[in-house]
């Protein structure tokens, strides 16, 4: 008889999202779903807005990652009224979005998996948090949370907000630099590549510190899948180029631009979750991939900055290519991150960033697609806009959406191979961690405050057989 | 410097989520005393961090599912802020206590030394481009007054 194990700790809001474990008899996984609510809703209320709106009212879909939902709708607009903007406006939108790079990718790696990194797998749950990180590891944790706070000022200066930009527009962007904006960003820019390199040694310290005393990671957590992410001229690209996908085994398998994504990306509806399941579509078989991080990290062939460059070859030499272990996903975040920064601080200094910010964009009716590279994984916008300039239909892919089904194949991995035998608690911290290395957005914006314990429900013939709550 | 910050946190967006929005606009036409700051957030957590400036006193004003009767407003002082879950897997999940947590030790210079929460008990946060609930429309003018009760 199948046991099911049900998991409600990743999230503060009830049904939010949830781990499903089926169990065989002898307590063996057989299968495993991560459950997340769906954007629908999001896509419902757009229709009847005004287009021009659009990269305002997206950006406020996610607390997380605003900016690249206000970049990526700004990109459809574009195309949908069929202009280009102007080189200094797309150079201002890659640098606003590298800010928010750094921001994002700091946040995850110090806040969220610092504590992994730290504490290892098997310490107190109670104190493995990011207050628990700062008592340990406070310089770390100071230069970790400096180098997101400067990711956020570049996002702000140039997207007007901190919290949701609004610079971006239909043919470019509402932002001219001045001098005084000019000198700062260059100092800031400047702080981030010095303080990215310095805390570069230290995070890889602690990483190959936790693979080494818990090989079970590197052996176990793989999960090979296909992969697909951004590339230009081959290289990483997180605001623009081709979509480029490989299989399982390494070999490039395509390359192709977003707006034709329907010819090579199909959406699946699922059992067991609200979201829909995204696969590959090649060569008449459906192929589960990954975005993200890792995933990008496969697919190029290598990375436009030095100091980035030197660390994706020492990440290539050591897990191969592709490599599908899911706890690297925080290496490849530390290269992408260096990669940022560098990036940067080479386009504050690119004098194209001085010239025309904004071409006049009018729609005609018609349709506007464009993707780019959240920080989680590939980002799709696709709107119907009619010739008055209003919604009238829209679709998004998300990043968790496509990297579902290789999350539930981790988890599987994950809770087979983790769990020891009287202790629930390792287990949990160890689907916790399989979680948290694909760092997911949980269907986006709602965030109450709730006392939510982290529940674990076994089931029996449909009865609750046995209920383990993680106490305060 | 100001004595006293206000921070409302929510996602006008997502139902009942909004009420920190809606607090913003209800505090924005009240009179605030003298050497108070008033800022809207979307998602709290570490964001909080930015906006201390030194303040002696932080007000967060959030929705909450503390299981409460939908619009019942709570004030909790730093003894009665909840803890998180012991860990966070995404941004969404860094509480008010972690964040000042982190502050006192890392920035204690920015760090206030009193700390409220004005929860709104919320009752729907799964529905997008809707707006509060009636209870918790009704919470907001409570909510309002709970807040300038505890600037004085």
């Amino acid at each position: 008889m199948a046991k099911t194990i049900k998991i409600d700790p990743v999230t503060r809001i009830e049904g939010h999202a949830r781990i499903l474990l089926e169990c065989d008899d002898a307590g063996k996984v057989e299968e495993a779903f991560f459950c997340v609510n769906e954007l629908r809703g999001f896509e419902r209320i757009l229709v009847g807005m005004e287009a021009s709106t659009l990269p305002q009212v997206t950006a406020r879909i996610c607390g997380v990652c605003p900016t690249a939902h206000h970049l990526v709708a700004a990109k459809a607009l574009d195309n949908a009224a069929g202009v280009e903007p102007p080189v200094a406006a797309k150079l201002l939108r890659e640098f606003m979005y590298m800010g928010h790079v750094i921001h994002s990718h700091a946040l995850s790696l110090f806040v969220l998996a610092g504590p992994d990194l730290v504490f290892g797998l098997d310490g107190a749950a109670a104190t493995q948090n990011i207050v628990g990180m700062v008592e340990a590891e406070p310089a770390l944790t100071k230069k970790g949370l400096r180098l997101r706070s400067l990711g956020q000022k570049i996002n702000e200066t140039i997207g007007g907000r901190g919290i949701h930009p609004v610079t971006a527009v239909a043919g470019g962007i509402s932002f001219k630099l001045n001098d005084g904006q000019f000198t700062r960003l260059q100092e800031l820019t400047a702080e981030a590549v010095i303080l990215s390199n310095e805390l570069a040694g230290k995070v890889k310290g602690l990483l190959f510190g936790l693979l080494d005393k818990n090989p079970v990671l590197l052996e176990k957590l793989n999960a090979p899948s296909w992969y697909m992410g951004t590339v230009n001229g081959g290289k990483l690209n997180l605001y623009d180029g081709d979509l480029r996908f490989m299989d399982e085994q390494g070999t490039i398998q395509g390359e192709f631009s977003s707006d034709s994504y329907r010819d090579y990306l199909v959406e699946r509806a699922v059992a067991k979750s609200y979201a829909k399941e995204v696969y590959i579509n090649h060569a008449g078989a459906e192929r589960m991939y990954r975005v993200g991080t890792l995933a990008r990290l496969n697919v190029v062939d290598g990375m436009e900055t030095p100091l980035a460059q030197a660390e994706f070859e020492l990440f290539r030499k050591n897990f191969g290519r592709p490599c599908h272990n899911a706890v690297i996903q925080m290496y490849a975040k530390l290269i992408e991150l260096i990669y940022a920064c560098e990036k940067a601080h080479e386009l504050i200094n690119n004098p194209a960033l001085r010239g025309d910010t904004r071409v006049p964009a009018t729609f005609k009716g018609g349709r506007g697609v464009a993707h780019i590279e959240a920080p989680r994984g590939t980002l799709i916008h696709d709107y119907e806009i009619d010739a008055k300039g209003i919604v009238r239909s829209a679709n998004m892919i998300i990043a968790t959406q496509q990297n579902t089904a290789a999350i539930n194949k981790s988890l599987k991995e994950g809770a087979n191979n983790l769990k020891r035998e009287g202790s629930d608690e390792i287990m949990l911290n160890a689907l916790e961690f399989v979680v948290r290395c694909y760092d997911p957005c949980l269907a986006c914006s709602t965030h109450a405050i709730g006392r939510m314990a982290l529940d674990v429900e076994m089931q029996h013939n449909g009865k609750t057989i046995r209920h383990i709550r993680r106490s305060f | 410097m100001a004595r006293a910050l206000v921070v409302c946190i929510g996602n006008d967006l997502v139902a009942d989520d909004g009420v920190g929005k809606a607090v913003h606009a209800g505090l924005g036409k009240s009179r605030l005393p003298e050497g108070t700051r008033l800022e809207y957030l979307g998602l709290g957590g570490i964001d909080l961090l930015e906006e201390l400036d030194g303040e002696e006193r932080l007000v967060v004003v959030d929705a909450v599912q503390f299981g409460s009767a939908p619009g019942t407003v709570h004030v909790l002082d730093w003894v009665g802020l909840p803890y998180m879950e012991p860990r966070p897997v995404s941004g969404h999940g860094i509480g008010i206590r972690e964040a000042i947590e982190v502050g006192r030790r890392l920035y204690p210079e920015r760090s206030p030394q009193h700390v409220h929460l004005v929860g709104i008990e919320g009752r729907c946060f799964d529905q997008l481009g809707q707006g509060l609930t009636a209870e918790v429309e009704a919470a907001v003018v409570v909510a309002v007054a709970a807040v300038l009760r505890l600037l004085g």
